[in-house]
């Protein structure tokens, strides 16, 4: 399943690191891992949606903000304790709710975005960040879902969810499913559709011209992108027990974007990566540098997107890549079957 | 109708706001097609100079003109460090604004701190005019606005500069080909769009409280009103600021202001994905 390149062994040896950081760190850098790992996932999902598809969207956190509502609401029996509530109140029940929520939510924007000429480019990127604005303004004056406080009190997931004091088993969980994405879509981006992906964004003309329908996958690539993105909210609230307007608007979608811009666009690893390197960097840097922090970030996602816009950990993992391939090439050529999604995935 | 007209006026003086605002964005957007979201941070910087210059002591018109210098030298160097590299890149221009955005909003933060400041007004008398009385800095706001809105498409259209502004925006190739200084002229037209931003901050600072954040909060409306009424053009410049600023003042006056801004942005967002040339669509190239 794993490629047998650098970036398969890359994410070997991330996993490695990650699965040891309940028994190496303590219960809170579990309880903060949890978040960036739920991060990295988020991030991930704008990869495939941005990186891979071509849709540069200021409103990912939307799908990432419903998913994380929609658990809250339901979990905490927001809409009534009877009957049909009772079984949408269990969290993994709430979970599918929300992962769908989101990829529904997505497929009604997606498709007014996308039908017909559809809107791309500048047009695209300022409308989805007035959706994210609008979204966020609406959830701040609704005061049934907690108006500015938003909700608190989420119940976690599943069956450890008891223990506040113990966050490795939630940690675990929240792993496996980032695994579950990674794996998935790292499978899914090297079939056929992948390559169709890769093509929406570089030539959408030609790929019309072969007879694939751009509106439909640009709108299944955006749906995808959204469940994955609202499974990561969902996740979120329930590691937390928060849902907050913040994990809905603008803000994030901006976050997330420099998160998977610094990390690369491109790979997906690399977006993970560059979700918790961000995150990390913050919760060390924030301390030191104070309010000099964001002004760095500022600075250097700049600097990033002008001199290195494949990503300054995408941008290493390719070139050893191809280093990889070309000293494999000469003794064991016959095991390197397919070349990987990485290499045909620079404009 | 007399009931009435303080929210005309009121509506009015914000259109006009964002009609300043929107004009940088006419060039450089909507024009060279570089999608500035650093532009309300520009607007955020000659509100601040206002600010600098009373702290000073310098009088407010002689700041109001030093303003758009000031962020218009910034422009430039925003142009020759950055922009010129990714300029073949349109939406790495997004992002490289948006953190250029960020870090000179935190730049603000640093060096005023996060609060919020206010500028005096400059005139404080009113003009009254049968029954109803209207602040008369507005007024003068009205007056300026009508005035950058006239000089900066004479200045597009009639002047040498705008002849060639608008050729390098419209055939680079041609334009370089025939010895036009394709850069220079790029530059200089990015510089002007960031002084009408800049000129529209240190104008519209004695009618708001000046913060760090206050850019945003200008950003959006701007671009949604040119994308209504079309980027490229003055006519749509108007008739977007119009729509736009007007609507959510008139729907604000009746519903709750946040409830008048959503409904504004959705008719933008309706408006600019049916009509993705605006209600006027210029000529590219041309104001």
């Amino acid at each position: 399943m794993i490629r047998r390149d650098f970036s398969g062994s890359l994410a070997v040896a991330v996993l490695l690191v990650l699965v040891l950081v309940p028994v190496l760190g303590s219960g809170y850098w579990t309880g903060q891992a949890t978040r960036y790992v739920v991060f990295g996932m988020f991030a991930m999902s704008l990869s495939l949606v941005w990186g891979r598809t071509g849709i540069l969207t200021f409103g990912h956190a939307v799908s990432f903000g419903i998913g994380g509502y929609l658990m809250a609401s339901l979990t905490m029996g927001l809409f009534g304790n009877e009957g049909l509530f009772d079984l949408l109140a269990r969290p993994w029940v709430a979970l599918v709710i929300a992962v769908t929520g989101a990829a529904l939510a997505a497929g009604a924007l997606g498709w007014f975005l996308f039908w017909g000429r559809g809107v791309s480019g500048a047009y695209l990127a300022i409308i989805t960040l007035s959706v994210a604005v609008i979204v966020e303004q609406a959830l701040r004056g609704l005061y049934s879902l907690g108006g500015d406080n938003g909700l608190v009190g989420v119940p976690a997931l599943g069956p450890w969810a008891a223990d506040p004091l113990d966050p490795a088993p939630m940690y675990y969980a929240v792993l496996i499913f980032a695994v579950a994405v990674y794996l998935g879509l790292d499978r899914l981006l090297r079939t056929r559709i992948g390559a169709v992906l890769t093509a929406v964004r570089t030539n959408p003309d030609r790929l019309a011209h072969f007879g694939y329908s751009v509106f439909a996958v640009r709108l299944g690539s955006f749906i995808l992108g959204a469940a994955i993105a609202g499974l990561a909210g969902a996740l979120f609230v329930a590691t937390d027990g928060f849902a907050s307007p913040s994990l809905i608007g603008f803000g994030l979608s901006a976050e997330v974007l420099i998160w998977v811009a610094l990390g690369g666009r491109s790979i997906l690893l690399a977006a993970f990566l560059g979700a918790v390197a961000v995150r990390l960097a913050e919760a060390f840097l924030s301390g030191v540098f104070g309010d000099f922090w964001l002004l760095a970030l500022g600075v250097g996602f700049m600097a990033s997107v002008v001199l290195l816009p494949q990503g300054l950990i995408a941008t290493p993992i390719e070139w050893l890549n191809r280093r990889w391939a070309q000293g494999g090439q000469g003794n064991k050529s016959n095991s390197r079957d397919a070349p990987g999604p990485a290499s045909d995935g620079k404009v | 109708m007399i009931e009435a007209l303080p929210l005309v006026l009121d509506a009015l003086s914000f259109v006009l706001i964002l009609v300043l605002v929107a004009s940088g964005l006419v060039i450089v957007f909507g024009m060279m097609g570089i999608i500035n979201l650093a532009h309300g941070e520009l607007f955020l910087l000659g509100a601040y100079t206002v600010v600098v210059a009373q702290g000073l002591g310098v009088p407010f018109w002689l700041a109001a003109l030093l303003a758009p210098v000031v962020v218009g030298v910034i422009g430039l160097a925003i142009e020759f460090l950055v922009i010129r590299f990714i300029v073949h890149r349109p939406l790495d221009t997004i992002l490289a604004t948006w953190g250029l955005s960020i870090a000179i909003k935190q730049l603000v933060v640093l060096g005023f701190g996060p609060g919020s400041h206010s500028v005096a007004l400059p005139l404080a008398g009113a003009v009254t005019v049968g029954a109803f009385t209207y602040p008369a800095y507005r007024i003068v706001l009205m007056v300026v606005a009508a005035a950058v809105i006239a000089g900066t498409g004479f200045v597009l259209v009639r002047t040498r500069f705008g002849l060639l502004a608008r050729a390098v925006i419209a055939r680079p190739g041609t334009a370089a080909s025939l010895g036009i200084n394709t850069g220079a002229v790029n530059r200089t037209s990015f510089a002007i769009g960031a002084g009408l931003a800049g000129l529209a901050g240190a104008l519209v600072a004695p009618l708001i409280s000046v913060d760090p954040q206050m850019g945003l909060g200008f950003l959006v409306p701007a671009f949604l009103a040119i994308l209504v009424g079309g980027a490229s053009s003055m006519t749509g410049l108007l008739a977007g600021s119009g729509l736009v600023g007007g609507l959510d003042r008139f729907l604000g006056g009746w519903i709750s202001p946040v409830l008048a801004q959503i409904t504004v942005f959705v008719m933008a967002i309706l408006v600019i994905r049916m009509r993705p040339g605006g209600l006027f669509p210029g000529r590219r190239g041309r104001p």
